[in-house]
């Protein structure tokens, strides 16, 4: 089994045995349909209608698309060294790009999982609700989750391992992750609240395009494949580019360890 | 076999190393011996794989290995880090090191058993290793180290912080795999585990070898009656060496 494989079924294994961390994330997914949920019950979202709550879903799978694998993330880098495991790691023969490939399989398998369970969490809260997405819209929504959502949750475990190579302590990465997750905050709802400054372009910006995306289908404007797939090509790259980085960062460790 | 010839290293303007040399033999556990920062640790990483020394080679049982995952493959190493993962147990967490060094199946196994059963941990094999006590997770830490069989282990301070039956037991594992033809290079600034334990102690100070042999040669050089002596005499403490002094 080559070493990277290795790494990510270790992590994956280790993982699936930190209930706490396992239960926050599981709470962390189901945040969003469950505010939806009671949102729906309010008589200012029978005035806003479908559309709000859509736009709210967006906001909410958004961020746990990007958040999902966070707690992995933390633990397989700083944690790593917060307890003193990653120098005997450096001592094996697998090099920090391997090693990084391996903990991002772990971090990415998460993220997604995170993401399928808040949408799960929106399809039945909006069954239950009786909420209809508007005519049209289903064909738009499946590109937003398959090329939108599901390269997200990748650039985010990338992003996540990044920042968690480069702190020097679990503390130091805990307070940086916090930064790094409000930009897909941050950005979703600037998206929802000032939704005419989208300009054509924006569909190609990873983290900003699945949001552009939904929302230009919720106006009932047109999304082309050809958007949807260049964003997911994007977002890929852009991971490669943040794993690449982070393999870097990961020898210069080794370094510094010695 | 370990050969190590004149090592530099500089980190910005601190020279850790400038000019450490030493032949470490096969069935023999060779002793760092310097005082603290004189560059033990740093030699060992390089030996290690973990860094390349800016001046100075390291040969691997007769061969040059100028690559750091070529040392990497052929030395086990302890070095001052010795996290385990807690919610994995002993076996498992020697079973990783084993897989990334590539064994799977029935080899990997075989290989984790027997690690397992030369540090003296099988009855503990099975579980978590959270709440292990220093010793055992030195001994799994050990056990890791040496999953791959390697003909060399190299071992930085490894009974720090470990109580009297732990560093007796320690002790008596590298005695084993001493008699089974491992090349062991140990440094620590403890006196009597390096005179107890270590066949050949290589003196280390201020970054380069002062002197290299038998602890009794050592002592004969300086006409001193201890370990203890010879070293203060060797590393330029002349004044507190009291065989010199006398």
């Amino acid at each position: 089994m080559s070493g990277w494989m290795t790494v990510a079924l270790k992590e994956t294994r280790d993982h699936l045995r930190d209930y706490r961390s396992l239960r926050s994330a599981a709470i962390y997914s189901l945040m969003g349909p469950v505010v939806i949920l009671l949102v729906a019950q309010s008589p200012a979202a029978a005035k806003g209608g479908t559309p709000l709550l859509l736009s709210m879903m967006s906001v909410f799978a958004l961020v746990a698309a990007f958040t999902g694998g966070m707690y992995l993330a933390l633990d397989a880098t700083a944690g790593e060294r917060d307890r003193g495991s990653l120098v005997p790691l450096l001592l094996n023969p697998i090099s920090s790009l391997h090693l990084v490939i391996g903990k991002w399989i772990a971090v990415a398998v998460f993220a997604v999982a995170g993401l399928v369970v808040t949408l799960a969490g929106f399809t039945a809260v909006f069954e239950w609700s009786g909420i209809e997405p508007p005519a049209g819209t289903t064909g738009p929504m499946l590109l937003w989750t398959i090329c939108g959502l599901v390269p997200v949750a990748l650039l985010g475990a990338a992003l996540h391992l990044l920042t968690g190579v480069a702190s020097q302590t679990l503390k130091d990465a805990q307070a940086r992750l916090s930064i790094v997750t409000l930009v897909p905050m941050m950005t979703g709802m600037f998206l929802v609240f000032f939704p005419g400054t989208i300009g054509q372009w924006w569909f190609a910006i990873p983290v900003i395009g699945p949001q552009a995306l939904i929302g230009e289908a919720l106006r009932g404007h047109a999304v082309s494949l050809l958007q949807a797939v260049t964003l997911a090509f994007l977002t890929l790259a852009a991971t490669a580019a943040v794993l690449l980085a982070a393999g870097r960062v990961m020898s210069r460790t080794e370094i510094a360890a010695a | 076999m370990v050969e190590v010839t004149d090592l530099h290293m500089h980190f910005g303007a601190v020279r850790a190393l400038t000019g450490v040399s030493f032949v470490a033999r096969d069935g023999a556990i060779t002793g760092l011996l310097g005082a603290n920062g004189a560059g033990k640790t740093t030699t060992l990483n390089i030996i290690s794989g973990l860094c390349e020394p800016m001046h100075g080679s390291v040969a691997v049982d007769g061969r040059p290995a100028g690559d750091p995952f070529d040392r990497r493959r052929h030395v086990g190493a302890l070095l001052d880090d010795k996290g385990l993962y807690p919610r994995l147990t002993a076996r498992e967490n020697v079973a990783y090191y084993g897989a990334l060094r590539g064994f799977s199946g029935g080899e990997l196994t075989r290989r984790v058993q027997r690690a397992l059963a030369a540090v003296g941990i099988e009855s503990l094999a099975d579980r978590r290793t959270h709440g292990f006590s220093q010793g055992e997770r030195m001994k799994v830490a050990l056990a890791r180290a040496i999953v791959h069989e390697p003909r060399n282990l190299i071992l930085d301070e490894p009974t720090n912080g470990l109580d009297v039956p732990s560093a007796r037991a320690f002790k008596n594992t590298l005695s084993r795999m001493r008699e089974h033809g491992v090349c062991i290079v140990f440094s620590s600034h403890l006196i009597h585990d390096v005179s107890t334990l270590c066949d050949s102690v290589v003196i280390i100070s201020r970054g380069r070898t002062v002197a290299h042999g038998e602890p009794e040669h050592l002592c004969r050089q300086t006409k001193c009656r201890t370990l203890e002596e010879a070293f203060l005499a060797l590393t330029g403490h002349e004044e507190e060496a009291t065989c010199l002094a006398g």
